[in-house]
């Protein structure tokens, strides 16, 4: 049996993949990461709110998301030492403009810093690409630029605010604000309907089938086409088994979807693992990312999982021409990001100023012992902080990542939602876009 | 063809969010112009990382992004022990450049282990980190570097011009300020308001939320961040981030003795106090008040 190790680079960080061969294919894959650092044990000992500024440090790309967990985990903390809090509508809207903002500077970052040059290497391995050369990666970055710039407004700055605390925000935006906000999200929304899609937001969010789509020159369509011509319709497929945990404007409560059936999803059934990892064993681990698991099962988490519980008519006949491919996964981030830049115009729109921003505890802080979780949707898929608390002094910190979900390590008998993904790839170029399908993050994974 | 710049682009123990700040540089087309990013770990560079390794030619800026270490089981890159490629990049690197707190001081990352994890050339406040001496590093500190204080440190240096550093060699030009410079809440500051509660536009966050804005050293509420706000703007603490002890304990209480907050940066005790009680006895209606009164 062949073995062989490569470097996966151009992710959140770095991995190694080490492929197994028989006859030509593989036959099993392992996920290594190398780089800990540790925030859970950084996070003992330390009062609890340190927790909404340190958690952020988890990760660059995700450091809102990492905040609004860790403040709904504190939120549980209150609610479980008998104190429930209430958080206005104004608060939860600023929570979902910021997180917003954050997802949608991701799916570009991602769609045209990453996949877009990864295709033209999977149709040309020699080429190399340079992003200070080309001007859409200029036009992208602009983009990203505001998105960022929009959420600034309400959370302070981008990466590493914080911006939220237990009953609320900490910002008073003002009208002003709101407007400027506006004007930054209309040059985002602007440059995907020149861009990103070829058409006005509002004509592609009406569409529900895959050839809509494809037939208007757009870098979606131009992916697409890349993707097809190269057989990711077809390969990168893993269990067609969703999960999203964490609450959205696009469905009810937490959902688990398996092929088309949509289940209420408990996140007491979530399952931590350190199978295979230095944690478990220092000799015979090989790797820092733990496993999460649902039910004993592997899910997979992130835009394509919330798109198939939301039953969304375009991801849906995406999925049914194409189950759950490379192809299917990369479009879901397209098409989630246009959704997302409606319900960000709807909350600028519509949130009520005049509601306090925060609402604070009744009860001391320091002398508050209990435990809490806070689950939320990260970019990359579902979140989970969990925090026990004795007397304000934070006793263990758990943070379960979207990343663990989709690149955790099973075994040949059961392997995670990527290695199910891998497991009959015939090159590494293309074992290489699969495991980039589901946007890698190895900060998060490693913490 | 004027000449360019060359960049290597190096992470250490990071959440990349100096990466991604630096994304956040509303010129990039004008600072491309004057830099070849020979290799950036998150994006297509000019060139591939290993046949930088093994060239032999110097290149004008490493820049480091994350926490160090000589410990090859809590950081490797290509399969290769971290301390290889760092001692090998460094010694062709005209200038080696810290972005942020991590590579600048060891940042939160040192916590774990202060012994194995440290900054290029400091571990927290104390010489001698990743190195103990060496005449070519730049630290801009920052959990994470603003863009702007990065670029403009580059260009300056790449302009051929001094840039002066200050005792933890960082830019006197970012770091002289304090996060407290420009910030909206100063008069409540001066007049001694504390706020109430977080979540609201009115009084100072030094006095009951852990606001560090009067002793870190850096220039955000003069340069802002995204363009359009900062931390303390935004109604949350300054968390001290550009300082060699971020991060330090309880993040979101102020330090007190005697129930007297820590005296603001370069400024004696006595006098402090002494001016702080007259400034409070004053009792200024207005600021007592909120700052859009709906009522009028």
């Amino acid at each position: 049996m062949k073995i062989t190790k490569e470097i996966i680079q151009r992710i959140e960080g770095e991995a190694t993949l080490e492929l197994e061969w028989e006859k030509e294919q593989v036959s099993f894959a392992k996920i290594k990461f190398f780089n800990y650092r540790g925030i859970e044990e950084i996070l003992k000992k330390r009062p609890l709110l340190d927790a909404l500024a340190l958690t952020p440090k988890v990760c660059g790309i995700c450091s809102h998301s990492h905040a609004i967990a860790s403040v709904l985990a504190i939120e549980e903390c209150f609610k479980s030492a008998g104190e429930s809090l209430h958080v206005n509508q104004k608060a939860k809207d600023i929570r979902e403009i910021a997180l917003n903002a954050e997802k949608i500077q991701n799916h570009i970052k991602w769609y045209f810093f990453t996949i877009l040059p990864e295709l033209k290497r999977v149709s040309d391995p020699t080429y190399k690409g340079n992003a200070f050369k080309e001007k859409q990666w200029f036009q992208a970055q602009r983009a990203i630029m505001d998105s960022l710039k929009m959420g600034a407004h309400f959370t302070g700055q981008w990466p590493h605010g914080s911006f939220v605390m237990a009953g609320g925000v900490t910002c008073d935006p003002l009208r002003s604000d709101l407007i400027s906000a506006h004007g930054c999200l209309d040059a985002v929304i602007a440059f995907c309907e020149e861009h990103f899609y070829g058409m006005s937001l509002e004509e592609f969010l009406s569409f529900d089938s895959a050839l809509q789509v494809m037939s208007v020159p757009s870098a979606l369509s131009f992916g697409i086409d890349e993707m097809l011509k190269h057989g990711f319709d077809r390969l990168g497929r893993s269990f067609d088994r969703f999960l999203a945990l964490g609450e959205s404007f696009m469905y009810e409560g937490s959902l688990k979807a398996s092929k088309t059936t949509v289940l209420g999803a408990d996140v007491k059934y979530v399952h931590e693992s350190l199978d295979h990892t230095f944690f478990a064993d220092k000799n015979s681990g090989y790797t820092y990312s733990k496993s999460a698991m649902y039910k004993k099962s592997f899910c997979e988490v992130g835009p394509l999982s919330r798109l198939m519980v939301a039953k969304e008519p375009l991801m849906r006949d995406f999925h049914r021409r194409f189950k759950d491919a490379a192809l299917t996964r990369v479009v879901a981030r397209a098409v989630e990001c246009a959704h997302l830049l409606w319900r960000t115009k709807a909350l600028l729109q519509s949130i009520d100023l005049k509601e306090a921003s925060l609402i604070p505890p009744k009860k001391e802080i320091h002398g508050l012992s209990g435990e809490g979780v806070g689950v939320i949707e990260a970019p990359r898929g579902s979140l989970i902080h969990h925090v026990v608390v004795h007397q304000g002094i934070i006793e263990s910190y758990d943070i379960i990542t979207p990343t663990v979900w989709n690149l955790g390590n099973g075994d040949k008998q059961n392997p995670s939602t990527a290695q199910k993904a891998l497991i009959g790839l015939n090159s590494f170029t293309k074992a290489d876009f699969v495991l980039k399908s589901f946007d890698v993050c190895s900060v998060c994974t490693t913490q | 063809m004027p000449h360019k710049s060359s960049i290597i682009w190096l992470q250490g123990l990071t959440c990349n969010g100096n990466s991604h700040s630096f994304l956040n540089y509303a010129y990039m087309p004008s600072f491309a112009a004057s830099f070849d990013m020979l290799y950036h770990p998150l994006w297509c560079g000019a060139e591939d990382f290993m046949s930088l390794l093994r060239s032999d030619e110097t290149f004008d800026f490493l820049i480091l992004e994350g926490a160090l270490s000589h410990d090859e089981r809590l950081i490797q890159r290509f399969n290769l022990p971290f301390y290889e490629i760092l001692d090998t990049l460094a010694a062709r690197a005209k200038y080696i450049i810290c972005a942020g707190s991590c590579a600048s001081f060891g940042g939160v990352f040192r916590l774990r282990d202060p012994e194995k994890i440290t900054g290029a050339l400091f571990s927290g406040k104390e010489k001698g980190g990743y190195w103990l001496e060496r005449n070519n590093v730049i630290n801009i500190s920052g959990c994470p570097v603003h863009p702007r204080w990065l670029v403009e440190t580059l260009l300056a240096l790449h302009n051929g011009e001094k840039v002066l550093l200050d005792e933890f060699l960082r830019p006197k030009e970012v770091f002289s300020y304090l996060a407290h410079h420009g910030c909206l809440r100063n008069e409540y500051f001066e007049w001694k308001v504390d706020s109430k509660q977080l979540g609201q536009k009115e009084g100072c966050l030094f006095y009951d939320h852990g606001c560090l804005g009067p002793m870190s050293h850096a220039n955000c509420n003069k340069i802002l961040w995204n363009d359009v706000s900062s931390k303390t703007r935004a109604g949350s603490p300054c968390l001290g981030c550009t300082e060699f002890d971020f991060p330090r304990l309880a993040l979101y209480e102020t330090q007190k003795n005697m129930s007297l907050p820590q005296t603001p940066f370069g400024i004696s005790k006595r006098a402090y106090y002494t001016l702080a009680g007259v400034a409070k006895s004053f009792k200024i209606e207005r600021l007592e008040k909120k700052l859009i009164d709906e009522d009028n």
